[in-house]
């Protein structure tokens, strides 16, 4: 068989590996059950890719993110790799049939925890023979989170029913006990890939304000003073929606919203847009970041606070891929933490709720998501108690998550040290001028170098309708540039 | 959907439920949607808002109330009517009016749609030789037929031909109109722009320009009817009868000479399905295509037009006497109201 690095030129046309990946695909070429723990960006799916390239059979993704699902396999097709699909609950029903009934033609098959988790799926997987099954975002396994899935429960009993397949779990975020965790809930042994998780040229800075007005007032200034392009996270659809408008008017940028609630049609639109650089600024919630690799990032602002440290370290860390000076910057107002700790708490079951569902599950309904968990786990017999113990686990889990994120904004001294060492790693020493501005301390745009420079108010050339349309219709000669 | 829109939908002579407009747009066929929306002259909106919620123009509805444009008229189901200044409202406003929407629920307007976005991007594609670029987010079954259209297509000459067409046909559009959707298209070098990207750019909604969007496909569509247009093959298959292959199944028979009950029993359907087959196809196909005389005769239409109002909008079976609901059945009464909007709409008059 060609050597690895041979296979990546010819596949690629890259001729290195990034770090981390050359180890996982070693230990996966030596049929070792792999867990990787890789930075966003790091390349994670270029491991599976290229093995399956290397494997016959088909190779299995499980992710739990839909939107990231889609993103990927268009991209795979646009890198050349044909014989690929997603089956998810955005899958209509006689696209879902037409894939099932040709799965063997398939080498990269990407599923939903809870399609596979349907018995007529997974007797259908069963039939072909599978080179690797891929769990992506396996930290989701033992996190309690909007992109929870209970069926990711289940992934490790329904690995062995499809025979104990080779295994790869994919995470950005995992300390030394979720690691644990993921290892014991895919019963597996895996041998642990984990690279330098810190991004030096990305700048941390956190921000206390007194309130909501002062907070904007301070979105507002940033982002008229820092270098383009920047992505402003909301952890709500509608304020990511207004603050788009209302800094578009302000700073006269380019600016526009990004969220889940949008068609596909404009989700796709946006994302080129931004990837083009005819937008300069995308407010956005969680749902960006997955499907884009676009480099030159200069900043990422968080104006809600996150709930975890772990995705506040895979958002803010889509700054500076290119590794140029970037600047990652957590706004912060007084009882911000109240805000993640509400949705943890109307995205879980009360006591009541539980004790009432169990006596009578019949007079629910299905359409709270609170219920379709309880409804899980009462279908997999799991009992009351055990429920009621499950939960405030995850609770207090989860409330444990977010204590850590008020601590990294609490940390009086360096970000970057109290960041690295929540995921078992050292941090450098820290530099005031390059590391990080903890809250109090200001953080100087001018000496980062990411002062915007007052650029030349760009008018678009506004030809007419036929002069555009003859533009994407036919090919112009060439026109020199400038 | 903002209330500026829904403020579009409503009348000062004709109180309109909301629910009904609500249901035209999530595409809730039933023969009472269907007859109000003919009734509305809203049958243009069918399927046009799937992506509404139940209750999702409540919010918009009272905004226009607070703004004392519109009223509340407590009827079984809430009415909406507009006050003079939201008559003012709605003309100062300069509403975008589509000039092709009696033809809309004949055309499958959203497949329509992704199959031009995606045929458009393709072809801008290979005519500048990009290799890999991302396509639109669509389904399988729009991604197979463009593929196969393009392949089956003549390449060489598909970018002109298509150049040609999309401008004769956007031509005949305002200019306004053709410009929002060229700036919608996507391809080579040109994500486009999003409709709220356009409604900024244009001061209107995001509604308005979907209509204008719709307006230019209907048009493309239209030239693709003709055989050697380059987007026939794409286009021309999505112009259907408005009507369900059941329901024109039950016209057919009804056509052939059969009672409503034998056609129930051959066709092995309920006797009330026979009616709603036979109501939906009155309200969407034109008056020639309907035997209405076979169905209402003389006497029946004689005796009832006696009775009832004059504005069809004030009809309520309900309040026929007893005697006279025992002889004449409510799809006997519905399909006069049916018949009558039509017969007044050809004559000219209208009953807003
Ligand atoms: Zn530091």
């Amino acid at each position: 068989m060609e050597s690895l690095t041979a296979s990546l030129e010819r596949v690629f046309g890259y001729t290195t590996f990034r770090a981390g990946q050359q180890a996982a695909l070693t230990a996966l070429e030596d049929q070792k059950d792999t867990l990787a723990v890789l930075p966003t960006g790091a390349g994670k799916t270029l491991i599976y890719q290229l093995y399956g390239y290397r494997h016959p059979g088909c190779v299995l993704v499980v992710s739990p993110l839909l939107a990231l699902m889609n993103d990927q396999v268009d991209r795979m097709r646009v890198a050349g790799f044909r014989q690929v699909a997603a089956v998810t609950s955005l899958t209509s029903f006689t696209e879902r049939q037409e894939i099932l009934a040709q799965l063997d033609q398939y080498r990269f098959l990407f599923l939903s925890p809870e399609m596979l988790a349907q018995p007529a799926v997974l007797s259908r997987i069963q039939q072909i023979s599978l080179s690797l099954l891929v769990v992506d975002e396996a930290h989701c396994i033992v996190q309690w989170g909007p992109d929870f899935r209970p069926e990711y429960l289940l992934l490790g009993a329904i690995r062995e029913r499809l025979g104990r397949p080779l295994a790869l779990l994919l995470t950005a975020t995992a300390d030394h006990t979720t690691r644990i965790e993921i290892a014991k809930q895919m019963r597996v042994t895996p041998t642990v890939v984990a690279e330098p998780i810190d991004r030096p040229n990305v700048f941390l800075d956190v921000e206390t304000v007194a309130n909501e007005t002062e907070k904007r007032e301070r979105l507002l200034g940033l982002v008229s003073q820092l270098q383009t392009p920047g992505v402003v996270y909301f952890s709500s659809k509608q304020q990511a929606t207004d603050t788009a408008s209302w800094l578009q008017e302000q700073t006269g940028l380019a600016v526009a919203a990004y969220h889940a609630g949008l068609s596909s049609e404009d989700r796709f639109k946006i994302q080129q847009q931004f990837m083009q650089d005819d937008l300069a600024v995308i407010c956005a919630t969680s749902a960006f970041g997955m499907g884009i690799d676009k480099n030159d990032i200069r900043f990422v602002i968080h104006y809600h606070l996150p709930a975890d440290l772990g995705s506040y370290v895979q958002e803010m860390g889509r700054a500076g891929r290119d590794g140029q000076t970037s600047v990652a910057i957590l706004l912060y107002a007084p009882g911000d933490e109240r805000l993640p700790q509400a949705l943890n708490e109307t995205n879980r079951p009360d006591d009541v709720t539980i004790r009432r569902f169990y006596a009578t599950p019949q007079h629910f309904s299905l359409e709270e998501p609170g219920i379709r968990l309880l409804t899980f786990y009462r279908d997999h017999g799991i009992s009351e108690p055990a429920v009621h113990a499950l939960f405030e686990r995850r609770e207090r889990e989860r409330r444990a998550a977010l204590d850590r994120m008020v601590a990294y904004v609490r940390e009086p001294t360096c970000l970057r040290q109290n960041w690295l060492t929540a995921f078992d790693q050292t941090a450098p020493d820290h530099q005031a001028k390059t590391c990080c501005a903890p809250g109090g301390q200001d953080l100087d745009i001018t000496a980062l170098g990411l002062r915007r420079t007052p650029a030349e108010a760009v008018t678009a050339p506004n030809s007419d309708w036929q002069t555009q349309l003859a533009g994407l219709l036919t090919a112009a000669p060439a026109v020199p540039e400038g | 959907m903002e209330a500026d829109d829904l403020l579009q939908l409503l009348s000062s002579r004709q109180a309109r439920r909301l629910r009904v407009i609500e249901n035209l747009l999530r595409g809730r066929r039933t023969v009472s949607t269907l007859f109000w929306g003919q009734r509305y002259r809203l049958l243009y909106l069918l399927d046009l808002g799937k992506a509404l919620t139940r209750g999702g123009l409540d919010g918009p509805a009272q905004a226009l109330v607070d703004r004392q444009l519109a009223t509340w008229e407590a009827e079984e189901q809430p009415q909406l009517r507009l006050t003079p200044a939201g008559v003012a409202a709605q003309h100062a406003a300069q509403p975008f009016v589509p000039q092709t929407a009696v033809l809309w629920p004949q055309l499958d307007i959203n497949a329509a749609r992704k199959r031009l976005l995606l045929g458009v991007q393709v072809v801008s594609e290979y005519q500048h030789q990009t290799k890999r670029y991302y396509p639109l987010a669509t389904d399988l079954a729009t991604r197979q037929l463009v593929r196969r259209w393009f392949y089956q297509s003549d390449r060489q000459q598909l970018g002109t031909a298509l150049q040609a067409t999309l401008t004769r046909s956007l031509a005949r559009l305002p200019e306004r109109v053709a410009t929002v959707t060229v700036a919608g298209f996507t391809g080579y070098q040109q994500p486009g722009l999003t409709n709220q990207q356009l409604a900024v750019r244009w001061q209107t909604t995001a509604w308005q320009v979907y209509l204008m969007h719709i307006e230019a496909v209907v048009t493309i569509a239209q030239a693709a009817q003709v055989a050697t247009d380059p987007l026939s093959g794409l286009l021309g298959p999505l112009w259907t009868v408005p009507v369900t292959k059941s329901a024109q199944a039950t016209l057919a028979a009804v056509q052939a000479g059969g009672t409503l009950d034998q056609i129930a029993r051959q066709r092995r359907i309920k006797p009330s399905t026979v009616r709603e087959h036979l109501l939906e196809a009155a309200i969407m196909l034109p008056e020639a295509a309907f035997p209405y005389e076979r169905l209402l005769p003389a006497t029946t239409q004689r005796t009832l037009l006696a009775l009832l109002p004059a504005a069809i909008d004030d009809w309520t079976y309900t309040d026929l006497a007893p005697a006279v609901q025992a002889k004449i059945d409510f799809f006997t009464f519905r399909l006069l109201a049916i018949w009558q909007d039509k017969r007044g709409d050809s004559h000219g008059k209208s009953n807003g």
